[in-house]
């Protein structure tokens, strides 16, 4: 388990460097997509997607980041989501 | 208790307070948020000569943004057990980010060792009343526990990825002080940290479609289990599973297609144990290796009325495979076919058949079966 540990602490500090340089930039064909085609995507992988109507302006900045966090989503795609959810509210 | 309610409740009222106070009547309502969120459920169960109503809860998620890089979120759960209401914290931690795509979170974590626990646990986000062998009592599996993470959204050859990487207290190993039949067994509850070692582990997620409808994903964890001084001090646990999602509408089929599984596997350094059993001491020298596993399909049409649109088909198999010559060592599987009917998209009544068999277990030896009904009632908020 010894060996273990060294080698989960070697590839965690490789994986970080790696996520951080590769997590900077998103492909043209991600990045072109829309707050509402992402808000689908995103939010119906684990549940159903939430109505606009359901919060508030505000509630959603809340709601948007706490699920930006939870849900692993880029600050670009929640960016994009929160602005397509306060538009159709 | 009533003390601890009362004050809970008076923490959630200000909250509440606090929330309605900057959102609804300040024109310059600055950039602290507030937002309490959740869910509950009703409960009931029938079968093996019971008919009941059981559990009901209730699962405060408590929210604070202090600004955009800075929040707090905690998870609170009222259950009634035995006729008691007792209350656990799921989690609790703070999560700053660091980078765009980046976030350190720490406190009480839920573990990201596949999707089950970390995304799919509330009962308005399980499509089922129950949930896979391998959690709950007996389980095997990290849900929760002490520690800190980073966690975020990267690309990959083009591809969309998500990667968690976390140092936790770590679980421990029953040492057969408590119940001897089970010595050997991992303890994944993160009640106590029963010495220095740490455990590592982490997830990647992958989506190799553009349009994100799949996800396969890999876990690790690794960890010393023992006692700090005890005779199993060094005995070490390596932890993993692949996981995979698949989330699309599929025209040919008239509906929305959710198909789910993830598959586990638990090793721990082997050890003879001695059992003293009717005066006698017995020694148990086993492999220590679990298994356990679930693969869940679900179905919603996309045609018909209001009414078709709103139900959806569930089925579930389960697995469970425990260590041969463990004085725990069983082999049980679990079929459940659920229909639900949602009223809202965060709320829905369920009604699920579940049958289990077990072969072989601590508690009772030979071949059980287990056939129960259940009707969930389940509300998110």
């Amino acid at each position: 388990m010894k060996k273990n540990n060294i080698l989960f602490t070697m590839a965690f500090v490789i994986f970080t460097t790696m996520m951080i340089v590769a997590g900077c930039a998103a492909p043209a064909h991600i990045s072109e997509k829309g707050g509402a085609q992402l808000w689908g995507e995103s939010c119906g992988r684990c549940h159903n997607t939430a109505s606009p109507s359901t919060f508030s302006d505000v509630d959603w900045d809340i709601a948007v980041k706490h699920m930006q966090f939870r849900a692993q989503i880029s600050q670009e795609e929640a960016n994009k989501i929160v602005e397509f959810l306060k538009s159709a509210n | 208790m009533k003390h601890i309610l009362l004050g809970v409740m008076m923490v959630m009222s200000v909250s509440v307070m606090a929330q309605t106070t900057d959102s609804s009547f300040s024109s310059k309502p600055g950039n602290s948020r507030y937002m309490i969120r959740g869910y509950g459920d009703a409960n009931f169960i029938s079968g093996e000569g019971k008919t009941s109503f059981g559990n009901a809860r209730f699962v405060p998620l408590f929210i604070y943004k202090q600004s955009d890089r800075l929040l707090f979120e905690s998870e609170l759960e009222f259950e009634i057990e035995n006729g008691e209401v007792e209350i656990a914290l799921e989690y609790a931690n703070f999560y700053y980010q660091l980078t765009p795509n980046m976030t350190v979170r720490m406190g009480k974590i839920l573990i990201p060792f596949g999707t089950f626990f970390d995304r799919l646990h509330p009962s308005w986000i399980n499509k089922l009343p129950t949930v896979p062998l391998g959690y709950g009592h007996d389980g095997l599996l990290p849900t929760s526990d002490l520690g800190i993470e980073l966690r975020g959204a990267t690309f990959l050859a083009g591809m969309r990825a998500n990667y968690s990487a976390y140092m936790t207290n770590g679980p421990r190993l029953n040492d057969g002080e408590e119940e001897a039949d089970e010595i050997g067994m991992i303890v994944p509850k993160a009640d106590i940290d029963n010495n220095k070692n740490k455990a590592f582990g982490g997830r990647f997620g992958l989506f190799p479609f553009a349009d994100q409808s799949l996800e396969i994903g890999f876990s690790a964890q690794s960890a010393k289990l023992g006692n700090e001084g005890s005779e199993f001090e060094d005995i070490g646990a390596f932890l993993y599973a692949f996981d995979w999602t698949l989330v699309k509408n599929v025209s040919a089929l008239g509906g929305r297609v959710d198909l789910r599984g993830q598959l586990n596997f638990v090793n721990i350094d082997n050890r003879p144990y001695d059992i003293l059993e009717n005066g006698n001491l017995e020694t148990f020298d086993f492999d220590n290796k679990s298994k356990t596993s679930f693969y869940q399909l679900a179905y919603r049409p996309t045609f018909g009325s209001q009414f078709i649109q709103n139900l959806e088909l569930v089925g579930r198999y389960s697995t469970l495979t425990t260590p041969e010559e463990a004085p725990w060592e069983s082999e049980s599987t679990q079929l459940t076919f659920g229909l639900n009917y949602w009223m809202d998209w965060r709320s829905a009544i369920k009604i699920a058949f579940q049958s289990d068999e077990v072969e072989g277990g601590h508690d009772s030896p030979g071949l059980t079966k287990t056939d129960l009904f259940f009707i969930q009632w389940t509300i998110g908020f």
